[in-house]
């Protein structure tokens, strides 16, 4: 697992209103060349904010992330 | 000479909304009750007449992305702008209300860091970094409608690991106790934060505390006992959801031996809610 992937990711995610349109459109398409683990990548794909905390995501970023946050 | 003329440190995200939607009617209350203190400590530090607020507190990954986290930072220049994110959730939502920009104390904030990098504090230093509710939701709930003096931010790394050593951010303080007083200014200062809340940052503990050890930590401060406050590690603070004392043991070594007065304390699911005061000779 890489912690600097995963949550570089969730900053894009939070911080770029474009990224994050794109990912929500497609999610799998707007991860394409990322270096991401398998597992990283699917926790992604299925917005899954409990096992992308597991993998090493920032609970601040997996809690306020728009339109993906946990709470 | 110069003196710090009041101390505080309380919780943070300060929003009757969020904790309606997260703990219900009584989230809202507590929080409210909490915020009330706050004001009141407001009150008796717009007495002061103070020159400046000094703000000890931390990113939520906000201001600092991932290319660097600095384990302290000060924040220069001549003004500060909140931080703005669109669709805000949570606790980013908190800041939507309050005012985009803010004067900063710059002589002051050169000095902390100037005098810090020659006196083996490393600090690093930003002109653009925004401030989060950490910052924002104590500064305004204490001041309201008065006016607010210029600001000194400061950042603490509390949850990027490796953090800064309690050890270390009360050394931190004794050094800003040592600008303040050989300056001209009469300064407040604030730490954010905690108490006890998302303990090992993990989601599926969000809605546990651990009051307690918010007690051990009100009990130490209450008794001005600060050689066990510094024996504390980063580990114990992670695993308690005790990540934002970090903050607060800034402020203690900036007015150590000086002891704490409890404004507010609230046991609540989701965070623990604090107001505290020391008295200062």
């Amino acid at each position: 697992m890489s912690r600097y992937a995963v949550n570089s990711l969730l900053y894009r995610l939070k911080k770029e209103p474009e990224f994050r349109a794109r990912f929500e459109a497609d999610a799998a398409a707007a991860l394409a060349g990322l270096d991401l683990s398998e597992a990283e990548r699917a926790a992604f794909v299925a917005h899954d904010m409990r096992r992308i905390n597991e993998l090493g995501g920032y609970l601040h970023l997996v809690m306020s992330v728009p339109g993906l946050a946990a709470h | 000479m110069g003196k710090i003329v009041f101390a505080g440190a309380m919780s943070h995200v300060l929003d009757p909304d969020y904790y309606q939607r997260a703990c219900g009617d009584e989230g809202r209350r507590m929080v409210t009750d909490c915020m009330t203190e706050i004001a009141r400590m407001g009150k008796r530090f717009s007495a002061t007449g103070a020159d400046a607020l000094i703000v000890v507190a931390d990113d939520h990954l906000n201001a600092f992305s991932f290319n660097a986290v600095p384990a302290l930072c000060v924040r220069i220049g001549r003004t500060v702008q909140r931080m703005k994110q669109d669709h805000a959730e949570a606790f980013d939502a908190v800041l939507d209300h309050m005012p985009e920009q803010y004067p900063l104390h710059e002589d002051l904030a050169n000095q902390i860091l100037e005098q810090g990098l020659g006196s083996g504090f490393d600090l690093a230093m930003s002109w653009e970094a925004p401030v989060d509710h950490a910052f924002l939701s104590p500064v305004n709930t204490m001041h309201g409608t008065r006016p607010i003096p210029p600001l000194v931010p400061i950042w603490v790394n509390c949850f990027v690991a490796p953090q800064p050593t309690p050890k270390r951010c009360f050394d931190f303080g004794r050094h800003i106790a040592r600008v303040v007083a050989a300056s001209r200014w009469n300064v407040g200062i604030i730490a954010t934060g905690g108490l006890s809340h998302f303990p090992e940052l993990s989601l599926p503990r969000v809605g546990e505390t651990d009051t307690v050890f918010d007690r051990k930590l009100v009990h130490w401060m209450e008794r001005g006992e600060h050689e066990p406050l510094q024996e504390l590690t980063v580990g114990e603070l992670h695993k308690t959801g005790e990540h934002e004392f970090l903050n607060w043991m800034v402020l203690i070594g900036a007015i150590t031996p000086a002891r704490a007065q409890v404004r507010y304390f609230g046991e609540l699911r989701r965070i623990n809610l604090a107001a505290v005061e020391w008295s200062l000779p």
